[in-house]
């Protein structure tokens, strides 16, 4: 077969055409708009009444939707968001809040004090705090459309901050959604937020439309945390769901998403070396990562094994392979995490020489350790706490323990620590996960630190003299004690081990540098407003 | 033909019957619980069995599994455990994004592949035959990802000439379309061109060294009515086969496609279903899924006939 010159001539032409295409197309693909924000959440959105789930993504969807009666500041103190007046009555068992002005759910109807009453029920179904509240209150009712009052058997000094502090996003929902039982989700995403929910555009797994609520009305005070007037600066916020990092970055590097969180550390450098892009942390408390044995059963029933692990774990050489970077991960020796109002250094004397396995060694001894099985819950689709359980596991085999990796998913592994039987029973006795740093600082709600046994949370620690100081916290008035009280409770638990940390880390988001104004608070939430795109 | 075909079909419902309830056993029998992934990573084992509870997942599997059945054979296939809408909305939602770049690839995969194949045997042992022969070896040897992410840095963050993820409907336009599927498309689509390329080669090889190729150059056909009238007829059957496995394993290779490029698409719905433990979602994809493989089979099957006329059912 042979070519004229007319045919080569064709396919030159044609070529030609082809390869130009791009640069005739590129201008589709060019920047958002400039009063739209596009943001790649860490996690996908699945679930979306918070009063359900305490995944982060939803507590995200929640805090642009949904107002709080108080928000947190910066300094984590409550401060009034709906509300605009507050009174405690001279006997401190009754607080009586009134609604500020110009609160209005995103189908019109005004917010009224009863919403807020059925919202507050609902949530303390769920939340530790919450619960608290409903065992100390006598009454809980409004007095009108914009007041209504706690009535208590007994004052409870923690209130307020048992209101902003807690595990579920306490929303504030119209009262036909909140009459609904914690156990059946909302099925209208209405709230009276800075934002408003796009129903029409949500495309579930690909992306979520937020709109400004033109209705909202902030509060005067500058924004300050969660707290202060929520001024919205874009009209429109787009989640996309991009589930490859790779891909996230890239969108990032072309300027087709403003904000990225969850990106993995070794990607920092790719952002860092970008005249574009900055890497920002809004959560300077991060994560700290912890270490739950199953007290249940061997050999970490016995308190001595528990220690062990406290004096074999070198949370240095931890932060190496979950930290990506030492500026973003640091040793954290405190129950009450690092840099909070109860962190201290009570009892912390194991941590003084870093790892030390001939120690851990001879607590194991002391325990009576004799080659039972140790299985460790490896989540392979959550790279930090993955190599984490690799690097315990060659930790605790130079002692000479008997280890065993069982690698699933996370998916697996939450449906594997269920069971509170041994290992021979398709149990386990150790997994890794994290919570907020910040949330360390609250023992009412946070779940690591309860420690009554099988009442408790995954692992079910056990120590009488531990929960009769917690018992306490609820009722104690001043800082000052409480920071007492703190001491105390640090030196039982890390005498009876009921958990070990393997350090802060601190996560960084990456953005575009030409978005500004981002809301920097220690949680993992994300608040949109405030945040604009010169 | 009739008869055959309607056997086919009914062969087909026993394969999708068959694959449901083999689903339906391994995600129950597999580890992960819905309820706990929903709950939250901190929530407590009351909460969770609340939701275990008002999600109906406490019931007897027998029970969850005629549940199933008969919601199918109504036409429904049930609710998304945590989207909380119907699975066939959500498929609709994500066919049209799959269905343009499995069709594109194809396109471009059979264009692209049997041309290769036929220049590369027409100029055996050339240097255009080991160029493409190059060629094929990198395109069916590279993964996906690793094309995926060249052309990203080259063709959009370098150049800036398009985008690097998403997709727009067809409804949006023709240009937006096409553009967010170039990228995915030449990505998905090398490994099944050199695939292509080397059956045909080698097909044509064949052909080409029988008796009637050597008749008709010696009467003077032209090398173009000897390649595609005369070879490339006769080539037929095995390059059908192939693209009929091709579209088969293109499924497969659309999910990666779909993650690397962030298309919402059927890949990208089941990968997240599987993550998030949910059933409905998995089983009623897996269960269509099957069903496109038997339609693919018997599409080439009958293909077969239109061209060789020897082959009849």
């Amino acid at each position: 077969m042979n070519f004229s010159r007319r045919e080569l001539f064709k396919v030159g032409l044609a070529a030609g055409t082809a390869f130009s295409m791009p640069s005739i197309l590129r201008a589709q693909a060019g920047p958002a708009d400039a009063r739209t924000l596009r943001m790649v959440m860490s996690g996908d959105l699945s679930v979306f009444d918070p009063i359900f789930t305490t995944a982060d993504i939803t507590g995200c969807h929640a805090l642009a939707i949904y107002d709080t009666l108080f928000s947190l500041d910066s300094k984590l103190r409550p401060q009034p968001q709906m509300v605009g007046k507050w009174d405690l009555s001279d006997d401190k068992r009754t607080y009586t809040f009134e609604l500020r002005d110009g609160l209005i759910w995103h189908d019109g109807t005004l917010v009224t004090a009863a919403d807020c009453v059925a919202s507050i029920r609902r949530w303390a179904q769920v939340d530790s705090g919450g619960k608290l509240i409903m065992e100390r209150a006598r009454d809980i009712s409004k007095k009108d459309d914009k007041t209504f009052t706690i009535a208590l058997k007994e004052p409870l000094g923690l209130l307020l901050d048992l209101l902003v502090q807690t595990e579920y996003y306490p929303a504030m929902m119209r009262e036909k959604d909140a009459v609904r039982p914690a156990t059946d989700q909302v099925t209208e995403n209405i709230g009276s937020g800075p934002f408003k929910f796009n129903a029409a555009l949500a495309k579930p797994g690909a992306s979520f439309t937020y709109d400004r609520n033109e209705n909202y009305v902030p509060r005067r005070e500058p924004a300050d945390g969660f707290a202060g007037g929520k001024v919205v600066k874009v009209d429109r916020a787009i989640w996309d769901n991009i589930a490859d990092s790779q891909t996230a970055l890239a969108a990032l590097q072309a300027g087709e998403i403003d904000f990225l969180q969850g990106l993995p550390g070794d990607l920092y450098p790719v952002i860092e070396s970008d005249p574009n892009l900055t890497l920002q942390i809004l959560n300077s408390g991060g994560y700290v990562q912890c270490l739950r044995m199953n007290c249940l059963q061997k050999p970490f029933d016995n308190v001595k094994a528990r220690q062990a692990m406290l004096h074999l774990i070198d949370q240095e050489a931890f932060l190496r392979v979950t930290a990506s970077d030492p500026k973003f991960g640091h040793v954290v020796t405190s129950i009450f995490g690092n840099d909070g109002p109860y962190s201290n250094d009570e009892n912390t004397g194991w941590h003084k020489k870093g790892g030390d396995p001939e120690m851990a060694k001879q607590l194991f001894r002391e325990a009576g350790y004799a080659g039972e099985k140790v299985v460790i819950l490896q989540p392979t689709n959550i790279a930090s706490f993955s190599n984490a359980s690799q690097l315990l596991a060659d930790s605790l085999r130079k002692i000479g323990i008997n280890v065993e990796l069982a690698p699933s998913d996370w998916g697996g592994l939450i449906q594997r620590r269920v069971n509170k039987g041994p290992v021979e029973s398709g149990g386990w006795s150790i997994f890794i996960t994290d919570d907020t740093n910040v949330s360390l600082s609250s023992p009412i709600s946070q779940i690591f630190l309860s420690a009554n046994g099988e009442e408790g949370w995954y692992g079910w620690p056990k120590s009488e003299e531990y929960e009769s100081l917690r018992a306490q916290w609820a009722d104690t008035e001043t800082f000052e004690e409480r920071q007492a009280l703190a001491r105390k409770m640090q030196r039982a638990w890390w005498d009876f081990a009921g958990d070990v940390y393997l350090g802060q880390i601190v996560a960084p988001i990456a953005r575009r540098k030409t978005l500004t104004g981002m809301i920097e608070i220690q949680s993992n939430l994300v608040p949109m407003w405030n945040i604009q795109r010169d | 033909m009739g008869i055959y075909i309607l056997r086919r079909m009914i062969s087909a419902i026993a394969v999708m019957a068959m694959v449901g309830f083999f689903i339906f056993l391994l995600l129950r029998l597999a580890p992960g619980d819905p309820a706990a992934i929903i709950a939250g990573p901190t929530a407590t084992e009351e909460m969770i069995a609340a939701i275990r509870e008002s999600m109906g997942m406490n019931d007897p599997m027998p029970i969850q599994f005629m549940r199933w059945v008969r919601g199918i054979l109504g036409g429904d296939f049930g609710t998304s455990i945590f989207a909380g809408r119907p699975v066939l909305e959500l498929m609709a939602q994500r066919l049209e994004p799959t269905l343009s770049l499995s069709i594109l690839t194809m396109i471009l995969s059979v264009t692209a592949g049997v041309s290769f194949g036929i220049l590369a045997a027409w100029r055996t042992g050339g240097l255009v035959d080991r160029l493409l022969t190059a060629f094929s070896a990198l395109g069916y040897s590279i993964p996906v990802f690793v094309i995926g992410y060249f052309l990203i840095y080259f063709f959009a963050i370098r150049t800036h000439w398009l985008p690097v993820q998403g997709y727009k409907p067809i409804e949006g336009g023709l240009g937006p379309w096409f553009t967010h599927l170039i990228l995915p498309t030449l990505a998905l689509g090398l490994g099944f061109i050199a695939f292509i390329a080397r059956v045909t080669r080698a097909s044509m090889l064949e052909v080409l060294s029988e008796d009637y190729m050597r008749t008709a150059a010696a009467k003077g056909a032209s090398s173009y009515a000897m390649l595609v009238h005369h070879a490339l007829k006769n080539a037929g059957v095995p390059i059908l086969t192939v693209i009929g496995i091709s579209f088969a394993y293109m499924i497969g290779g659309v999910v990666l496609t779909e993650t690397v490029f962030n298309i919402p698409g059927i890949g990208r719905l089941v990968v997240d279903a599987i993550n998030n433990r949910d059933y409905p979602i998995i089983q009623s994809v897996l269960i269509l899924t099957s069903g496109l493989y038997v339609l693919i089979n018997l599409t080439v099957d009958l293909a077969y006939t239109l061209i060789d006329p020897r082959i009849r059912y």
